[in-house]
């Protein structure tokens, strides 16, 4: 790995929301590392912390949140090229807003209608960041989003500079986002759950886009999403994340042809593909815990049919699989009973894998 | 699940619906879609946001008066001006869940009220105790537990919510459920759940569904039938493996090439086929039904027809 270098480095996060009910222990212990050109998907159910770790990595967490610990450390260069490294957590909002926010980490959010404002010109939106950040004029940052709303795929950009956000399609406004997010040209695009409030056709059309812009510009992106459809076509990396926790993270090849983690297997098998045939889906009992209450031992115990006594005292470490591959649960130790993975996955993947070209039960 | 009958329970025919906004402007949100759901088959209906799919839904429940076309639900044209006896039947024999149950559920009355709502208004019960009994029943049906009766909706989780959303179409037995992206506001673990739950209600009391979704791959999974929509058009219909194996229309096919499947190596190789209406010079006014087969239809002229099939 010494070609690439380390743009982000998360290490032991623990993060906890005042709320009038008690505290919120939404984070709890997180480590994950970002390389340059990259693309890390974090999968998780609502209430997970995905969200919540991307923010804390952008420095906008909301203002009940406490950092109870860790650190974020992100590194890039500076104009005259010389490397800086910071934590995230020392450093106050304000910093953050000036030297990394939208310059140096863009964010796209799910939602594209909410994310512009609809009373300025598209136009004015895409120049916006580049005037304040970079200082350019203003017929410098005109020509420069010309170029960039061309980049992300909007035919009459010119004319485009003028509309509104309401005049425009869903696909064409998230390409708007995109735009955005690039035009202070940064080493890192958080995009948190970038195609939810789109259909198909035009999600795969923005995921290739960014695909393509990633490519070509050799940034790190982090996907935040639920649906992993999406993370099978654009993640190098997955970590999946359960009850502020990174239960199961590899290569995507090893999370989706081998998942150890029985939430993991919970999550793949909930999702049919084209070709499940079964009476039932295999479903994942109960629903996500709610944080407020914290109990000892694995989180996800009590969703757990292959739970172990051991799940209710103690949680479990992280266990080594291949370099690449861990997963936090106590079925690997080597004292655990051997369990196998529902059957429905195990044929499901054993269809995937023949799909691929990867022979079936030859690893 | 096979139809179990040949005489449908719902048939579509010509469904207009348009949406003036001034004297100039119309809505055409559904233009003469045609199609029959039998009794106790699931019927898919898929397409892009503003394809008309939920005004399809809401039409046929007669939420909103259809602009033209016909609706026989169960043998009594339903698409006119309703008799109070057709309002009747209407309202007990066809019921909607919707997408979001939050935002569907009264958040001022306790969930048995919400459940039994239809069964006071149409003076089902004789009492108080046949009533409870009735709602205690059907939470157990759905999940629940007869003691969340004395709940609010706010004190349950989004996939609990949605099972009380479902008992409440179930109190009043109806043959047809309108299920308009009943399950696009849940997580994926909850959604399987709901899913599990409606092919089990579906095999017990012989319910037919109106399953309208964007989610492909969870259509094709419930789905007997599908109708594929663009535009106000019902473009193409026929059985699941009609559709999925051999489709016809270049819209259908690329919105089946955009379903992302979680198969990393398989889907990093893969880019969807891009369809662009105005340019393809497509124009689906001009189309006519055409068979293609079994229970398979599309919509294109003569010519189209010829090329594509």
């Amino acid at each position: 790995m010494e070609e690439h270098d380390k743009i982000l480095s998360v290490r032991g996060l623990d993060i906890a929301f005042r709320t009038t009910a008690g505290s919120v222990h939404a984070i709890r212990g997180i480590d994950f590392d970002l390389y340059r050109g990259e693309t890390v998907a974090i999968v998780g159910e609502s209430g997970s912390g995905k969200s919540v770790t991307m923010k804390a990595a952008m420095g906008i967490l909301a203002s009940n949140a406490s950092v109870k610990g860790g650190t974020i450390l992100f590194s890039y260069t500076h104009a005259d090229g010389s490397p800086e490294t910071v934590d995230i957590l020392k450093k106050d909002k304000k910093w953050i807003r000036r030297h990394i926010n939208g310059k140096r980490m863009a964010m796209i959010f799910q939602d594209p209608m909410t994310s512009l404002d609809p009373t300025m010109t598209i136009g004015r939106q895409v120049m916006e960041g580049m005037i304040w950040h970079f200082k350019v004029t203003k017929e410098e940052a005109y020509r420069r989003s010309l170029k960039l709303l061309q980049e992300v795929g909007i035919v009459d950009a010119e004319k485009r500079m003028k509309n509104y956000p309401h005049q425009l399609s869903g696909g064409m406004r998230q390409r708007v986002v995109i735009a955005i997010a690039l035009s202070c040209n940064p080493d890192l695009l958080i995009c948190d759950e970038p195609t939810t409030a789109l259909d198909v056709t035009i999600q795969a059309m923005i995921l290739e886009l960014i695909r393509r812009i990633q490519r070509e510009r050799g940034i790190s992106v982090i996907y935040i999403t639920h649906d992993l459809g999406v993370v099978a076509k654009v993640a190098d990396y997955i970590d999946v994340m359960y009850a502020g926790r990174i239960v199961e993270k590899g290569t995507a090849n090893e999370i989706f042809y081998d998942p150890r983690h029985p939430y993991t297997w919970g999550l793949l098998s909930a999702m049919p593909d084209l070709d499940t045939e079964d009476e039932r889906l295999y479903t994942i009992p109960g629903s996500p815990p709610n944080l407020l209450y914290e109990k000892p031992g694995d989180a996800f115990a009590p969703r757990n049919p292959y739970a172990l006594k051991i799940d209710d005292r103690l949680g479990p470490p992280m266990f080594r699989i291949t370099d690449t591959h861990y997963a936090a649960t106590w079925l690997l130790d080597r004292r655990a009973p051997k369990v196998d993975m529902p059957p429905e996955l195990r044929a499901r993947i054993a269809r995937m894998k023949k799909e691929a070209g990867l022979i079936a039960g030859n690893e | 699940m096979p139809a179990t009958s040949d005489i449908p329970l719902l048939k579509v025919e010509g469904l207009r619906q348009y949406f003036p906004i001034d004297r100039k402007y119309t809505v055409k949100a559904v233009e003469g879609v045609s199609f029959c759901i039998y009794p106790g088959e699931t019927y898919g209906l898929v397409g892009e946001s503003g394809s008309g799919k939920s005004t399809i839904g809401r039409s046929v429940i007669r939420l909103y008066t259809p602009t033209a076309g016909k609706i026989v639900f169960g043998g009594q044209d339903i698409s006119g001006k309703l008799t109070k006896s057709q309002k009747n039947l209407l309202r007990t024999q066809m019921q909607m869940i919707f997408q979001d149950p939050m935002a569907s559920l009264n958040p001022r009355r306790k969930v048995g009220d919400i459940v039994a709502e239809g069964l006071d208004i149409h003076h089902m019960c004789s009492g108080a105790g046949e009533r409870r009994g009735r709602v205690e029943k059907l939470l157990e049906k759905v999940g629940l537990a007869p003691e969340h009766a004395e709940r609010y909706p706010h004190q349950f989780s989004g996939g609990q919510r949605q099972r009380v959303g479902i008992a409440r179409a179930l109190i009043m037995n109806p043959k047809l459920i309108i299920a308009d992206e009943c399950i696009s506001a849940l997580d994926v673990s909850i959604q399987a759940q709901v899913v599990n739950l409606m092919r089990d209600i579906q095999r017990d009391t012989g319910t037919a569904y109106l399953f309208i979704a964007h989610d492909l791959s969870m259509v094709k999974y419930i789905s007997d039938r599908i109708g594929v929509l663009h535009h106000g058009y019902l473009l193409e219909t026929g059985t699941k493996d009609e559709i999925f194996e051999h489709p016809v229309h270049p819209y259908t096919k690329s919105l089946l090439s955009a379903i992302p499947s979680p198969n990393p190596i398989v889907e990093k190789k893969r880019t969807a086929l891009s369809y662009d209406y105005a340019a393809s010079g497509i124009d689906y006014a001009k189309g006519t039904d055409h068979l293609v087969g079994g229970t398979h239809h599309i919509r294109c002229t003569d010519k189209e027809f010829g090329e594509w099939a």
